[in-house]
C-alpha cells in the first residue's frame, strides 16, 4: 500500500460516559474513501478528530503525515471540509465568501480571487456568484459549500453527507462533482449513510458501527464474490439440478441461479450445463454484493 | 495553420503557490470583520445604521472646528484658541453614547452570525485556533472603534492647528500632548465599550437581542447606580462601580485633567484609577470567558 493519507492507532473518543469511537485503528491510502455507518455510528466524530477539531481520548492520529493530536495547524492548509449542516454566511455573495475561504486557508489575495472564480465555475455557480447566498436554493448552497471546501486546492477534502437534503437531480449532480474530485488530484473522504452514494463514488470504504470499525478496505474486495449468477430463460430448477449433480452449490431466486464451484471454473461449468440442458440465458456474471448486503450479513441494521 | 481562434479547456488547474498560514488567515479575518461591521459588500440595509453613526460621530468634530474658525474670523485675537464651544475632551463626552450604540451593533454582528450560520466549521478546518479566530474578530472591532473615535479627533486636531496663530506645523508640535491624550482615551473607550459587547455576543443566539441586552446592561446599570448614589441609599458606593458606561468618561476626564461631576463613580467617592481598574477587569474577564467558550465550539 502507498503511504496512507490517514492513519489512526488505538484511537478512542468519548463524550462524557458515551463512547463515540472505540479503538479505531485504520490506515487509508490515497483515493476516494467512503465512510459509512448508521446515524450515531461515529462518522462526524471521526471526521472532527481527523481535522483536529476534537481530541481523541486516547490513541494517535496522523493525517497527511501530520500528527493531528500534537498540532493540526500545519495540516489544515491542505485539507478542506464540507460540514453536514450549513456553513454559509447568508448575507455574503458566493464570490466574496469563496475568496474569503481561500484567504483563510492562507492563499494570497490575488490567487484567492482566481481560484474562487475557477472553482465556482467548476461547481456550476459561475452565473450565480454575485448573488447573496441567502437567496440560494438547497442545491446551490451545497455547491457553494463544496466550493469553499476545495477552493484552496486541498490534498484531502472531508465531505460530511454531501447529498443531504438534495432532490434526486441535485443529488446526481453533487455525486458527479464528488466523483470528479479524484481526477483533480484531490483525495476525498465522503461520509454518508446512503450506501449507493459510496458505492458510486468511492474505491475504499471504512464501515463504522457503534463507534467500532467493521471493515476498512478496498470497495472492490468487499463487494466482489466468487459466486456466479446466471439469469436463465427456461426452467431454473432444471439448471439448478444439473449444476448440483456436477458438484456446485446452488441457490435460486426466480429466474436467477447463483452458483459456487470451488472445484473448477464456475463460468465453464455454467456454460456446459446450459449447453447440455438446452436452456438459454439472459445474463451471466460475477455476483456483486452491495454494501447493504454486507451490513445485513453481519446482522446489522443497514444505514438506510 | 488556421487563423481562426482556438478555445483551450484548461480543465482543473492545481494551485502551486504559497500557503501563508495562520497570520495571513487572521489578517483576512480582520478585513472581513471590518467589511461586515460597516456593511461593505453587503445589502444596502446593512450599511444604513453603521454609516449613519459614523456621520453622527463626525458632526461634533466639524461643528467644533467650524465654530473655532468663525471665532477666529470675527475676533483675530481669539484666533488659535480652541473653540470655546468644545475641544477634544468634550468630543468624547458628546459621542460617548454614539460609540456605545456602535459597539452594541458591531460586537454581535461580528460573532453571532458565524455561530448561528455554522461558519465556525469553516474556520475550524482552516489553519486557525480558537484564539486566532477571536484575535481576528476583536481586532476588527478594535480597528473600527479606533477609527470611529480617532478620525473625528484627528480632524479636530488638524483643524485647530490650522487655525492657530502660531502656524500649522508649529501648532501641531505644540499640541502633540493632545494626541497622546486622544489615543489613550480612545483606547479606554474601546476597552470599556468593546469588551462587554464581545462578552454578550459570545453567548447570544441572535444579533438584535444581543444589542438590546448590551444597551440595557450598560445604560440601565449606570442609571441605576446614578440613582442610588444621588439618593444616598445603602450600598450606593459599591453600586457605583457597576456604572459601566460611565467609567470611560471618568478615566478620560482624568487623562485630560478635566473636572468630572455628575458621574456615579466620582460622586460615590471613587478615584479615577478605580474606574480604570474596573474597565481592565471586565476586559480580562471577557478574554478568559470568550476563549473558554470558543474552545468548546471550535
Amino acid at each position: 500500500m502507498t503511504a496512507p493519507i490517514i492513519s489512526t492507532k488505538g484511537m478512542s473518543h468519548a463524550y462524557g460516559d458515551i463512547v463515540a469511537l472505540h479503538d479505531v485503528t485504520i490506515d487509508v491510502p490515497p483515493g476516494s474513501i467512503g465512510l459509512v455507518g448508521a446515524n450515531g455510528a461515529g462518522k462526524t466524530t471521526l471526521i472532527k478528530i481527523l481535522l483536529g477539531i476534537l481530541e481523541p481520548t486516547v490513541g494517535s492520529v496522523d493525517v497527511l503525515s501530520v500528527d493531528v493530536v500534537k498540532d493540526p495547524i500545519p495540516m489544515r492548509s491542505n485539507v478542506g471540509y464540507m460540514p453536514e449542516g450549513s456553513c454559509l454566511p447568508l448575507s455574503q455573495t458566493a464570490a466574496d465568501f469563496t475568496v474569503y475561504a481561500a484567504e483563510l486557508a492562507g492563499l494570497p489575495r490575488r490567487a484567492s480571487r482566481q481560484r474562487a472564480s475557477d472553482v465556482l465555475t467548476l461547481v456550476g455557480l459561475h452565473e450565480e456568484r454575485f448573488r447573496y447566498m441567502g437567496e440560494f436554493s438547497t442545491g446551490m448552497k451545497q455547491r457553494a459549500m463544496l466550493a469553499q471546501a476545495i477552493v484552496h486546492d486541498p490534498s484531502l477534502v472531508f465531505l460530511d453527507e454531501p447529498t443531504a437534503g438534495l432532490d434526486p437531480e441535485g443529488r446526481e449532480e453533487m455525486l458527479e462533482l464528488v466523483g470528479r474530485l479524484g481526477s483533480f488530484g484531490i483525495n476525498v473522504l465522503t461520509s454518508s449513510h446512503v450506501l449507493t452514494d459510496i458505492e458510486r463514488t468511492c474505491d475504499w470504504v471504512i464501515m463504522l458501527d457503534g463507534g467500532r470499525v467493521l471493515r476498512n478496505g478496498p470497495l472492490a474486495g468487499l463487494t466482489d464474490t466468487s459466486t456466479v449468477e446466471v439469469e436463465v430463460l427456461g426452467d431454473p430448477v432444471v439448471v439448478a439440478e444439473a449444476l448440483t449433480r456436477a458438484g456446485a452449490t446452488v441457490e435460486t431466486d426466480h429466474q436467477t441461479v447463483f452458483v459456487e464451484y470451488p472445484a473448477g471454473d464456475t463460468f465453464v461449468l455454467v456454460r456446459d450445463v446450459l449447453a447440455d440442458t438446452g436452456i438459454g440465458m439472459r445474463r451471466l456474471g460475477a455476483r456483486s454484493t452491495s454494501l447493504e448486503d454486507i451490513f445485513l450479513a453481519q446482522d446489522l441494521e443497514p444505514p438506510s | 495553420m488556421s487563423d481562426r481562434g482556438v478555445v483551450f479547456d484548461l480543465g482543473y488547474v492545481p494551485y502551486e503557490g504559497p500557503r501563508l498560514g495562520t497570520a495571513a488567515a487572521v489578517r483576512a479575518e480582520v478585513r472581513d470583520g471590518i467589511r461586515r461591521v460597516l456593511g461593505l459588500r453587503r445589502k444596502a440595509r446593512k450599511k444604513i445604521l453603521p454609516w449613519m453613526l459614523v456621520g453622527i460621530a463626525l458632526i461634533p468634530a466639524i461643528v467644533f472646528v467650524g465654530l473655532a474658525f468663525l471665532l477666529s474670523s470675527f475676533d483675530p485675537l481669539g484666533a488659535g484658541e480652541d473653540s470655546p464651544f468644545g475641544g477634544h475632551v468634550d468630543f468624547f463626552g458628546l459621542i460617548g453614547n454614539v460609540v456605545l450604540l456602535f459597539a452594541a451593533l458591531a460586537g454581535p454582528e461580528l460573532l453571532v452570525p458565524d455561530r448561528t450560520e455554522g461558519v465556525l466549521a469553516v474556520y475550524s478546518s482552516r489553519p486557525m485556533r480558537p484564539r486566532d479566530y477571536l484575535l481576528g474578530r476583536t481586532g476588527a472591532l478594535a480597528i473600527v472603534l479606533a477609527g470611529f473615535l480617532l478620525v473625528p479627533q484627528f480632524l479636530m486636531y488638524l483643524g485647530f492647528a490650522a487655525l492657530d496663530d502660531a502656524g500649522f506645523l508649529r501648532a501641531l508640535a505644540e499640541r502633540s500632548d493632545d494626541l497622546v491624550q486622544i489615543v489613550l482615551s480612545s483606547g479606554v473607550y474601546m476597552l470599556a465599550y468593546g469588551a462587554p459587547a464581545i462578552l454578550i455576543a459570545t453567548f447570544a443566539r441572535r444579533t438584535a437581542p444581543a444589542t438590546g441586552v448590551y444597551l440595557a446592561l450598560m445604560l440601565v446599570l449606570s442609571g441605576f447606580a446614578q440613582g442610588m448614589v444621588e439618593g444616598d441609599v445603602t450600598g450606593a458606593r459599591f453600586a457605583a462601580l457597576g456604572a459601566l458606561a460611565q467609567h470611560p468618561v471618568v478615566v478620560t476626564d482624568w487623562i485630560f485633567d478635566h473636572s468630572t461631576f455628575g458621574l456615579a463613580p466620582v460622586d460615590a467617592g471613587w478615584d479615577p484609577w478605580v474606574s480604570l481598574a474596573i474597565i481592565l477587569l471586565v476586559t480580562a474577564v471577557t478574554a478568559v470567558v470568550t476563549i473558554r467558550r470558543y474552545r468548546s465550539l471550535m
